[in-house]
């Protein structure tokens, strides 16, 4: 029961993190925030919804489901490596390309 | 002319449609797929006769060795005739001017990512060609996969750096072995006097039974289709990357 809850707690969370990131690609202003958004979410929201479905396998604590969970967390772990990598290479060629950074309308003028 | 492409479209897919009603049901048992003998000889059989239990491993590996052969024979030439299109050996490089990639420096997060990620793919890789008897996999999946993680070493390093671990002579020399080794499989089947890619009689070299012969002899091949499909995958990355010149690139 309590693990339940925990699973849905934890699930749940990760699904909001979803939503923050695809709000963000969609509504962030240029490309750096973008990344920032979707590297963000995906790999918090990723982790969390993770851990969420290998608790709940672990309800019945046989070898076979722990093989599972060993399975699961291995994702989780190179999500968490690879994820940010990946946003980080795309931000870091972007930047030497030379895309321009998004500033306030107040910051431009001020700057002109 | 768009207008006529759109007409083609239309009645090509009707016609497509039309067809499509006289398919069976999917799944359904008095289909000619599923009331022939042959199909019920695999699904009954297979375990009985090779040990192994996913069927469509044994399906492409020994029942139907010659169709998996010539797949793998075509990858082969596929690799042959890219290279044979986009390699360029010296000549009027001066010519052709490139794109002028902005040289970056190799880049540290990306590395040490690589570093740490490429040993665990390779060894995935192997697990999918070793584990196709039991699960979905097999030689043409592992060796994409392994063909892959020498894609990422180029992509974090360049292709030089990559070129050091699989250099243009070890590609064509793999892509090469992997098809021997498979046809090397028939050919020791011929030598003992059965037909070519009929597994069984190799127990004679193979240990155990001769069900277990085939279930070893079907790894092997898978091996020899890792190979081959490794190589060519690298080679045609490395091909496109370096605009055929394998020296450079991205």
């Amino acid at each position: 029961m309590i693990i339940n809850t925990i699973c849905i707690f934890l699930v749940s969370c990760g699904l909001i993190f979803f939503i923050g990131g695809a709000v963000g690609i969609i509504r962030f202003p240029d490309f750096y925030t973008r990344m920032h958004a979707a590297g963000k979410g995906d790999t918090c929201s990723m982790i969390l919804i993770l851990t969420g479905l290998s608790l709940y396998i672990l309800h019945e604590p046989t070898t076979a489901n722990f093989l599972v969970v060993g399975k699961i967390l291995f994702i989780a772990l190179f999500i968490m490596s690879t994820s940010p990598t990946s946003t980080h290479a795309l931000i870091k060629a972007g930047f030497e390309e030379g895309i321009k950074m998004w500033k306030r309308e107040d910051e431009k003028e001020g700057q002109e | 002319m768009k207008i006529i492409g759109f007409i083609t479209v239309i009645i090509t897919a009707l016609l497509l449609l039309q067809a499509e009603r006289d398919f069976p049901n999917w799944g359904d048992p008095e289909s000619p797929a599923s009331s022939y003998r042959l199909s019920q000889h695999y699904i009954t059989e297979t375990y009985h006769e090779t040990v192994v239990p996913n069927m469509v491993t044994a399906v492409l590996a020994d029942y139907r060795g010659y169709d998996t052969l010539f797949e793998t024979v075509v990858i082969f030439t596929a690799g042959i005739a890219i290279i044979g299109i986009l390699r360029v050996f010296g000549g009027n490089q001066a010519e052709h001017k490139e794109p002028q990639l902005t040289k970056q420096k190799p880049d540290l997060i990306l590395q040490t990512t690589c570093r740490l990620l490429l040993p665990i793919i390779q060894l995935f890789a192997l697990y999918v060609v070793a584990h196709g008897h039991h699960s979905p996999g097999g030689g043409f999946q592992g060796g994409v996969i392994f063909g892959a993680s020498f894609i990422l070493l180029a992509l974090c390093h360049d292709l030089k750096y990559a070129q050091k671990w699989v250099p243009e002579r070890r590609i064509l020399n793999l892509a090469g072995f992997g098809v021997l080794l498979y046809a090397g499989f028939g050919v020791a089947a011929l030598m003992f006097g059965e037909n070519f890619l009929d597994y069984g009689i190799l127990t004679h070299l193979l240990p155990g039974s001769i069900e277990e012969a085939r279930s070893h002899s079907m790894l092997g091949v898978e091996i020899g289709v890792g190979f081959t499909v490794t190589a060519i995958m690298f080679s045609i990355y490395s091909l496109l990357s370096s605009n055929g010149k394998m020296k450079e690139g991205i």
